[in-house]
C-alpha cells in the first residue's frame, strides 16, 4: 500500500507530464484522440486501477444536462407552497431576513404567493404548475430534488459553482472532468459538446465549459445549429473534399519522411490527428443535421431546422447521445425573473420561457425512453440557485413587474434516466419554500452523485494543481445522495 | 492492467533519472537527511503528522516538533525510533490501517541517522545555491559552454552519446523561433550559411547577437511572462468587460528588449509605486498586480471579491517568483513544506492595504500617456500635483482634526425622506443619529437642532459617517456611504431662513477615490465618501465661505443626501452619523488665506496641464494612508467571513529574514527581499523557466513547484551554478543567460533521437539530443503570417482584433465589440501578442493550441495534439488567408514549377528540400491543377507546407 504522499507524487508526475499521460491513457485523451489506443477500460474488470473513471460499476454512459441560465423559479414550477399564498403581500417575517445576504432585496420585502395554479400528476403525484402541461405527463419518469442548496447568490459565481464546483473562473467543468475520466465513445466527435439557446451567452461564457487546468483537449466544444456546427469544420470556399484528400496524402508522405529521420513519436500522432479531423468533417455535420428526422419527431419536439432554439438543441442532444458523445450540455438563457421589466416578469417573460422548454424537454425524455436510451443516459435539469419567497424590492423600492430575487438556500432540480429512481421526490423546503426543511443537497453532493452514476468515485478522481489534489467536489466533505439511486 | 504496469515502470525509470543523484550521501558513511530520511518521513509519517493533520500535536514537517520525539545520538532512547520498530501492533507506527510498516532498510537508515546526531536538513531549494567548478568529462572537445560539462557528465555516467550537432540551417531555425518567435527568411538562412563557411563558430555568436537585438525578442518572451502573471485585456468575473491594461503588456515587451535585469524587473512589478521618484514606467509595471479578476455583476459583494483578488495575488506571486504553491496555506499549514497557516496571512498583509477594492472603475488608475515620450513630463506633473494636494490637505486636516474646535448640536432631531428609519442616539456623546433596520436607496437625512449658548458664529460643520458596529467593522468592513449633496440652513426665532454657503470640504485622506468637493455640487451624485466599504469612522469638515453670525434662538437644519448605490444593489447610505459645529475662525482664515488660495489655483493649473496629455487609464498599485490602513487577520480555515488573530506583514520563517527591523515592513521591502541574492528560490526559479522554454522541459520539471513535493532537479549542480552565476557574473541579465544556453553544444545538438535514447530517457531529461517541441500558439500563427508575407511589423498599442469565426463573439457586456480590420489594414495581421485577450471568449487560434485563458498563473503549457488543431490550421480565416498569400508568393516567384515549389518549401521549412520531398510537392501540384483557377494548385501545396509537422515543430 502506498502512502497518500507517494501516490500523490506519482499521480502528479503522471498527470502533469504529457508523454506519460499519453502512455497511460487508455481512456481519456487516448480514447478521444488516439485511434491506436482505444481499448477502453470496461466496468468491473479493472476496478481501482485508473486514478480516473470506473471505480464503481457505472449506470449511466452519458449525461444530457439542461441548464436554465438565470435560475428558474421553483415556486412557480415544482415547489408548491399553499401557505405562501396566504402570506401574499404581507411583510416578510424577520427570521427570514436575519443574517441573510441578498443580491437585491433591501429592507423588509413583501411575501409573494405562487403565481400559477398547481396540480398533482401521475402515479407519483408530483406537484407541477400549469406552466408545464407537457412535462406534467412524464413526471413518473423523473426524480425531483427539492432541497438543492448553494453558497453563491450571484449568477456568475453560482453558475461556475454548479458547473465546476468553484465560484471562480479557471476550474474544469463537470463535462471536462467526466470526459477526462471516461473518454469518449465516438472518436469522430468531441466527447463534450455544448449547445446554447436563448439569445445570449451565459455571463461567464466559455468558463462554464472550460477544461480549467485539465489538458485543453477536454474543454467543451460548442456546436451550433447555425453556421459551421464546429468552428472551422468546413473546408474553405473552393476546396473540395478531393483536393483536401490529396493534400492530406502528400502531408502524410512528407511527415513520414520527417519521422524516419528524427524518430519523434509525436509526428505519427499528428498524422493521425489530421486524418481524424478529415473524418470529423463528415461526422459532425451529419450529427448536427436534423433535416433527416421524421416529421413526427419534429412535431413532438417542436423543432424548426436551421433555427437556434432550445427545441432544436434537445433533438440534437438525443442525436449526439445516440452517437456516443459522453457529455452534452445545454444552456438556455433568460430565466432571471427579477420583475424589473417585462421580459424578467413572472407573468410575462417567464411564461414564454416555460413554453419554449416544456414541449422539447418532455419530448427528449419520451424519445430517449422509446429508444431504450433512458436506461444508460442521465438527464439533468436545473438552474444555478432558487428564487426568494419574497417579491423583489431592489434598492428598497417595489419593482415594476412581478419577480423574485435570488435564493441560494433552496431550489429544485430534477434528474431522469440511468441510475436514479423514477417518480420520486427527495428533500423538502419549509412552508414558505424559502429554506430547506429536510435532506438538503449541496452542489458538491449533487456532483458526487452524478459522478457515482457514471462510475466515478468523486474522492478518487483528482488532479494535482496549485499544490492541492483538486476534485470536482472541492475540499468540503461531499456525499453521494444514495436515497435517490435505484440501487447502491 | 498491463498498461498500468508499463506506466509504473516508465515512472520508476523516469524518477530514477530525476532523483537528485548529485547529493553526497548514497549509502556511504553518513546518512543525509534530505536524500535519505525526508523521503521516508514523507512517505510514511506526514499524512497524519504533517502540515495539515498534526496528530498528537506532532509534525515531521517542522524540525522542532520532530526532534521532540528524537534523542540525537540515541536511537534506542528515542520515542520515534521505538515506535516505528515496535513489535507491538498497538504501538507500531504507522498503524496497519494507514499503510505498511517500515522495512529493515528504512529503519536502519533512521537508526544510523539518529545515531549520527539526527541532523535535520532543509529541503534543497530552501538553502542557498552554490556555484561549482565544471565537472570533469572525457569528451572535452564537445564542451562549448560551462553548462555543457554538467550535461555531458550525466550522459557519460549513463553511457549515452550526445547527438551530432544540428545542421547550421536547422540550428538557425530553432534559435530564431526560440528567440524571436519567427523563422529565418531564405535570405537570412543563406547569409548565415555563408558566414558559417567563412567564420565558423563566430557566425553563431553573431547570429545570436542579431536575434537578441531584434525588437521581436521582447514580443516572443513577453508572452511567456504574461502566461505566468495571467495577463488579459478583460476583467474576468461579472461581465468580463474590457480592462485597459495593455500598457503593461508593452512595458513587458520593452523590459525584455532592454534586457532589464531580473532583480529590477521583479522589484518594479511588485512595488514600483513605492520606489522613491518612480517613473511612469515603474507605475505601469505594478499593473502586474492588477491582473486579478474583478466582479462587476449587480448584487455582488465588493469586499468578497477584493479579498479574492488579494488571495490570488499572493498565490500568483509565490508561484511566479518563488516556484511554490502557497494557495493551500490559505486554509491550513502546508502539507509537506514548512509553511504555517498564519504565515500565509502575514504574507498577505503585504498586499492587503492596497487601495484597489473591486471597483467597476478599476481605481486606482494611472493616466499613462499614449505617447511614451510624454511619460516623463506626465509623471513629473503627477508628482507635483500629488505633493501640492497633500500639503494643502494636510494644513486643513490639521485644523479639522483638532478636537477642541468642535461643539455638539443640541436638542437635535432627525428625519429621512423614505423608508430608512433613523433616530437620535441620546446615549452617544455629541450629536449622533442611527438607523434601524436596513437602509433604502436615495436617503436624505435631515438633522435639526440648536446651538450651545456660547456659540456666536458658525465657521464649519463636521460630518462623521460611522459603521453600525465599530469594533466588528475594523475586521469586516460594511458597505460605505457617499454624501451626494451636503447643505444647511439657519432658522431664526422669527422663522426667517438663511441658506449657508459652503466653500470647501476637508476630507480625512489626501487622495480619496471620490472628490469630496462634489458634495457641494447638488447636480453631481459623488462627493465625500467611504467608497465602497467602511472600516473606520470617516470624517469631513464642511467649511463655510465666511463666518455666519448666530443669534440666540437660531436653529440649524442640515441635509445630507446619500444617493449612490454599489453595483445596482447596495445603497451607499451611512448607518450612523455624527454632527458637530465649529465657531473657530481658524477654518475661515485657512480657507481665505492667500497662500492656500494660491495653492488651489496652482493645483488647478497643474491639473489642466496634465489633462492636456492624452492618456489611457491603467490600473496600478497604490497603498492606503497609514491612518486608515486595512488590518490583516488570519481567516479561520481560509474563510474571509471568520477572522481570528490580527497579524503584521512578514515572510515565512523557513526563508531568510526580511531586512526591515526599523519599521513596519512594506511591499517594497518584500520586493527587495525577493530580488536579493539571499533569497534561495528567486534565481533558481527564473533560470529554470528560461531553461524550460528553450529545452521544452525544466531542470526542475515541475516549474511551478520547487517544494518537497515537486520533482527533484535532473541536474542539481547545474541549476545551482546557473542560479549563482545569473545573479553574479550575469548581473541578472536574461539575454546573457539565453545566449550562453543557445550557444552551448547541448542546445546545438540535432533533435534526432534513437530507440536506445527513447528507452533510456523517453522525455529527454538528460538532453542526449536537441529539443523537439510543438511551437507555442503565438509562434504558430506569427510564423504562418510571416511565411505568407502578411505579418505586420507594427509594435505596441491597444489590442487588435484579427478575424474570428462569425457567431463566436457574443460578449455578455454588449459594448465590447470585436471589429476586425479589413484585409488591407495591417492590424489584421499583427503579432499574436497584440490580440485582444478576453478571458471568457478566448481567441480561438491561440486557445486551440494550448494557450491558457489567463485566469491563473500558468508557468508551463502542456502541448496537446488534437484534430481541432488540424481544423484550425487548415480552415481558419487567418490560415486560409495566409495559404492564399503564400500561394501567390510561390506563383509569382521566378523559375520553373519545380524551382517555385522549392522556394515555397524554403520559405516554410527554412532548408532545401530533398529530391524526394520535391517530388511529393510536384506531384501534389499536378493532382490539384484546376483549369478554371490557376492559383488553386499552388494553394493546395501552400496549405500542405503550412501544416507540415516540421513547420509546426521546432
Amino acid at each position: 500500500m502506498k502512502s497518500i504522499q507517494q501516490q500523490f507524487g506519482e499521480e502528479h508526475l503522471q498527470l502533469k507530464t504529457r508523454r506519460h499521460f499519453l502512455k497511460s491513457c487508455t481512456t481519456g485523451l487516448g480514447g478521444l484522440y488516439l485511434a491506436s489506443q482505444t481499448n477502453s477500460l470496461r466496468a468491473n474488470d479493472t476496478p481501482n486501477v485508473s486514478p480516473r473513471g470506473f471505480h464503481i460499476p457505472p449506470k449511466a454512459k452519458r449525461v444530457i444536462y439542461l441548464h436554465m441560465i438565470g435560475a428558474p423559479s421553483q415556486l412557480e414550477l415544482f415547489d408548491y407552497k399553499p401557505a405562501l399564498q396566504k402570506f401574499d403581500g404581507k411583510p416578510c417575517p424577520d427570521e427570514y431576513l436575519k443574517d441573510q445576504r441578498f443580491a437585491f432585496i433591501q429592507g423588509v420585502p413583501k411575501m409573494l404567493g405562487p403565481q400559477f395554479p398547481f396540480k398533482q400528476y401521475g402515479e407519483s403525484g408530483a406537484w407541477v404548475s400549469d406552466r408545464l402541461p407537457h412535462f406534467s405527463k412524464v413526471v413518473d419518469k423523473v426524480c425531483f430534488i427539492k432541497s438543492m442548496q448553494t453558497d453563491q447568490f450571484n449568477h456568475g459565481p453560482a453558475q461556475l459553482m454548479v458547473h465546476s464546483g468553484q465560484a471562480r473562473v479557471g476550474y474544469p467543468s463537470i463535462g471536462s472532468w467526466v470526459t477526462w475520466g471516461l473518454g469518449s465513445e465516438n472518436e469522430n466527435l468531441p466527447g463534450f459538446i455544448v449547445l446554447l439557446s436563448g439569445g445570449r451567452l451565459p455571463r461567464v461564457g466559455k468558463a462554464l465549459w472550460s477544461g480549467g487546468f485539465l489538458p485543453s483537449a477536454y474543454q467543451g466544444v460548442q456546436c451550433r445549429s447555425k453556421g459551421d456546427p464546429i468552428l472551422n469544420v468546413s473546408n474553405p470556399t473552393g476546396v473540395s473534399r478531393q483536393t483536401r484528400r490529396a493534400a492530406l496524402d502528400s502531408m502524410r508522405e512528407l511527415n513520414s519522411i520527417n519521422h524516419a529521420e528524427f524518430g519523434d513519436p509525436e509526428t505519427l500522432t499528428r498524422i493521425k490527428q489530421y486524418e481524424l479531423a478529415f473524418r470529423m468533417q463528415v461526422a459532425v455535420p451529419q450529427a448536427m443535421n436534423i433535416n433527416d428526422e421524421p416529421k413526427y419527431i419534429h412535431e413532438e419536439y417542436g423543432t424548426q431546422p436551421g433555427k437556434e432554439s432550445f427545441a432544436n438543441n434537445c433533438l440534437l442532444a438525443r442525436r449526439l447521445a445516440e452517437r456516443g458523445v459522453r457529455f452534452i450540455q445545454l444552456f438556455d438563457w433568460g430565466w432571471d425573473t427579477h420583475g424589473t421589466n417585462k421580459s424578467e416578469s413572472l407573468k410575462d417573460g417567464f411564461v414564454n420561457k416555460c413554453k419554449q422548454v416544456d414541449r422539447p424537454m418532455t419530448a427528449l425524455l419520451n424519445d430517449l425512453d422509446r429508444r431504450g436510451m433512458l436506461d444508460d443516459t442521465l438527464v439533468v435539469w436545473g438552474g444555478e440557485f432558487g428564487r426568494t419567497s419574497m417579491a423583489e424590492n431592489r434598492g428598497g423600492v417595489k419593482t415594476s413587474h412581478v419577480g423574485r430575487d435570488h435564493n441560494p438556500n433552496a431550489f429544485t432540480m430534477w434528474m431522469a434516466g440511468a441510475g436514479v429512481k423514477q417518480g420520486f421526490t427527495y428533500g423538502e423546503t419549509d412552508t414558505m419554500g424559502y429554506h430547506v426543511a429536510e435532506n438538503g443537497v449541496q452542489i458538491r453532493d449533487f456532483h458526487a452523485t452524478m459522478q457515482h452514476v457514471l462510475g466515478i468515485d468523486h474522492k478518487k478522481m483528482v488532479y494535482p494543481f496549485q499544490g492541492l489534489k483538486q476534485k470536482l467536489t472541492g475540499v468540503k466533505a461531499a456525499r453521494v445522495v444514495k436515497e435517490i439511486l435505484t440501487d447502491v | 492492467m498491463i498498461v498500468f504496469l508499463t506506466l509504473l515502470l516508465t515512472l520508476l525509470i523516469g524518477t530514477g533519472i530525476a532523483a537528485g543523484d548529485d547529493t553526497v550521501a548514497s549509502g556511504k558513511n553518513k546518512v543525509d537527511f534530505n536524500s535519505d530520511v525526508r523521503p521516508i518521513l514523507n512517505q510514511h509519517c506526514v499524512a497524519c503528522h504533517g502540515g495539515v493533520k498534526q496528530a498528537a500535536d506532532l509534525s515531521f514537517v517542522y524540525e522542532d516538533q520532530a526532534l521532540s520525539v528524537i534523542k540525537a545520538g540515541d536511537p534506542d532512547g528515542s520515542e520515534f525510533f521505538s515506535r516505528v520498530t515496535s513489535e507491538d501492533e498497538d504501538q507500531r507506527m504507522p498503524p496497519a490501517e494507514h499503510g505498511r510498516g517500515l522495512n529493515k532498510q528504512e529503519t536502519e537508515t533512521l537508526r544510523m541517522w539518529i545515531a549520527e546526531g539526527a541532523k535535520w536538513g532543509k529541503h534543497w531549494a530552501f538553502t542557498p545555491p552554490q556555484s561549482t567548478v565544471a565537472p570533469s568529462v572525457t569528451n572535452k572537445e564537445w564542451l562549448k559552454q560551462k553548462i555543457d560539462a554538467f550535461v555531458l557528465q550525466k550522459l557519460e555516467e549513463k553511457k549515452l552519446e550526445p547527438a551530432l550537432a544540428a545542421t547550421p540551417e536547422r540550428w538557425l531555425r530553432r534559435v530564431s523561433l526560440d528567440l524571436i518567435g519567427l523563422p529565418p527568411t531564405p535570405e537570412q538562412t543563406q547569409s548565415f550559411l555563408k558566414s558559417v563557411a567563412e567564420q565558423g563558430d563566430d557566425a553563431y555568436n553573431a547570429e545570436v547577437d542579431r536575434l537578441l537585438g531584434a525588437n521581436s525578442f521582447g514580443e516572443r518572451w513577453a508572452s511567456v511572462w504574461l502566461d505566468a502573471v495571467r495577463y488579459a485585456d478583460s476583467k474576468g468575473l461579472g461581465l468580463d468587460a474590457r480592462r485597459s491594461i495593455w500598457k503593461y503588456r508593452d512595458w513587458t515587451i520593452r523590459a525584455f528588449n532592454d534586457d532589464m535585469p531580473y532583480d529590477q524587473f521583479t522589484i518594479r512589478q511588485l512595488a514600483g509605486d513605492l520606489l522613491p521618484n518612480h517613473s511612469m514606467d515603474d507605475l505601469v509595471a505594478t499593473a502586474s498586480q492588477r491582473l486579478t479578476q474583478t466582479c462587476e455583476e449587480g448584487g455582488t459583494d465588493d469586499e468578497m471579491f477584493r479579498v479574492e483578488a488579494v488571495v490570488d495575488r499572493v498565490n500568483t506571486n509565490w508561484q511566479v517568483w518563488q516556484g511554490l504553491s502557497f494557495g493551500c496555506v490559505q486554509c491550513h499549514s502546508h502539507p509537506y513544506d514548512p509553511i504555517r497557516h498564519e504565515e500565509y496571512y502575514k504574507f498577505m498583509a503585504f498586499f492587503n492595504n492596497s487601495v484597489d477594492c473591486d471597483l467597476g472603475s478599476e481605481a486606482p488608475n494611472a493616466a499613462v500617456p499614449i505617447d511614451d515620450k510624454l511619460a516623463q513630463r506626465a509623471i513629473e506633473l503627477d508628482r507635483k500635483i500629488h505633493a501640492a494636494v497633500d500639503s494643502h490637505w494636510k494644513s486643513g486636516f490639521e485644523i479639522a482634526s483638532d478636537k477642541s474646535k468642535w461643539q455638539p448640536i443640541v436638542e437635535a432631531s432627525v428625519k429621512t425622506n423614505n423608508q430608512t428609519k433613523a433616530a437620535i442616539n441620546t446615549k452617544a456623546r455629541g450629536t449622533e443619529f442611527q438607523t434601524t433596520g436596513t437602509v433604502s436607496k436615495n436617503t436624505t437625512f435631515t438633522i435639526e437642532g440648536k446651538f450651545l449658548k456660547n456659540v456666536d458664529q458658525l465657521t464649519a460643520i463636521r460630518f462623521t459617517g460611522l459603521p453600525s458596529d465599530l469594533e466588528k467593522a475594523k475586521k469586516d468592513s460594511e458597505w460605505g456611504f457617499v454624501v451626494s449633496h451636503f447643505s444647511a440652513e439657519l432658522t431664526s426665532s422669527d422663522e426667517s431662513k438663511t441658506k449657508l454657503e459652503f466653500a470647501y470640504v476637508i476630507g480625512d485622506e489626501p487622495q480619496p477615490l471620490l472628490n469630496p468637493q462634489l458634495s457641494l455640487n447638488a447636480k453631481n451624485g459623488n462627493g465625500f465618501a467611504a467608497y465602497t466599504r467602511i472600516n473606520f469612522p470617516r470624517t469631513a469638515a464642511f467649511v463655510l465661505a465666511k463666518p455666519q453670525i448666530i443669534k440666540p434662538g437660531d436653529r440649524i437644519t442640515i441635509s445630507i443626501k446619500q444617493n449612490s448605490m454599489a453595483l445596482g444593489a447596495f445603497p451607499l447610505v451611512s448607518h450612523r452619523g455624527q454632527l458637530a459645529i465649529s465657531s473657530d475662525e481658524a477654518f475661515t482664515n485657512w480657507w481665505s488665506d492667500k497662500t492656500q488660495q494660491k495653492s488651489l489655483a496652482n493645483i488647478a493649473d497643474l491639473k489642466k496641464q496634465r489633462k492636456a496629455i492624452k492618456s489611457v487609464n491603467t490600473p496600478v498599485m497604490a497603498e492606503r494612508p497609514s491612518h486608515i490602513s486595512r488590518p490583516t487577520h488570519i481567516f479561520d480555515r481560509g474563510n474571509y467571513l471568520t477572522k481570528t488573530k490580527q497579524v503584521s506583514a512578514n515572510v515565512p520563517e523557513f526563508l531568510p529574514e526580511l531586512n526591515s527591523a526599523k519599521h513596519q515592513a512594506t511591499r517594497l521591502d518584500l520586493a527587495n527581499w525577493i530580488a536579493s541574492g539571499r533569497n534561495p528560490l528567486t534565481a533558481r526559479v527564473a533560470v529554470n523557466r528560461i531553461w524550460a522554454e528553450l529545452f521544452g522541459i525544466g531542470i526542475v520539471e515541475t516549474q511551478e513547484d520547487f517544494g518537497s513535493s515537486g520533482t527533484a532537479p535532473s541536474h542539481p549542480a547545474l541549476l545551482d551554478d546557473l542560479a549563482v552565476r545569473f545573479q553574479t557574473e550575469m548581473k541578472w541579465s536574461m539575454k546573457t543567460l539565453v545566449k550562453e544556453i543557445v550557444l552551448s553544444s547541448t542546445y546545438r545538438q540535432s533533435s534526432k533521437t534513437t530507440t536506445q535514447k527513447l528507452e533510456a530517457d523517453p522525455r529527454n531529461r538528460l538532453l542526449a539530443h536537441g529539443p523537439r517541441k510543438r511551437l507555442p500558439a503565438e509562434t504558430i500563427r506569427d510564423q504562418t503570417l510571416l511565411i505568407a508575407g502578411l505579418l505586420s511589423p507594427k509594435q505596441f498599442g491597444p489590442p487588435v482584433h484579427p478575424p474570428i469565426p462569425t457567431g463566436l463573439w457574443k460578449p455578455f457586456a454588449g459594448g465590447d465589440k470585436w471589429n476586425t480590420p479589413k484585409t488591407d489594414d495591417p492590424n489584421r495581421y499583427r503579432r499574436s501578442i497584440y490580440t485582444y485577450t478576453k478571458r471568457t471568449i478566448p481567441y480561438p487560434v491561440l486557445a486551440s493550441f494550448d494557450a491558457p485563458s489567463r485566469e491563473f498563473c500558468a508557468v508551463r503549457r502542456l502541448p496537446s495534439n488534437t484534430p481541432l488543431q488540424a481544423l484550425m490550421s487548415l480552415n481558419d480565416a487567418t490560415f486560409v488567408e495566409s495559404t492564399m498569400a503564400l500561394a501567390k508568393r510561390i506563383q509569382a516567384s521566378p523559375g520553373e514549377l519545380k524551382e517555385q515549389l522549392v522556394f515555397g518549401f524554403q520559405l516554410a521549412v527554412c532548408r532545401e528540400p530533398s529530391e524526394k520531398e520535391t517530388k511529393v510537392l510536384v506531384s501534389l501540384y499536378k493532382k490539384s491543377v484546376n483549369k478554371k483557377d490557376a492559383l488553386a494548385a499552388y494553394a493546395n501545396v501552400a496549405s500542405v507546407l503550412l501544416n507540415l509537422d516540421e513547420v509546426l515543430t521546432k
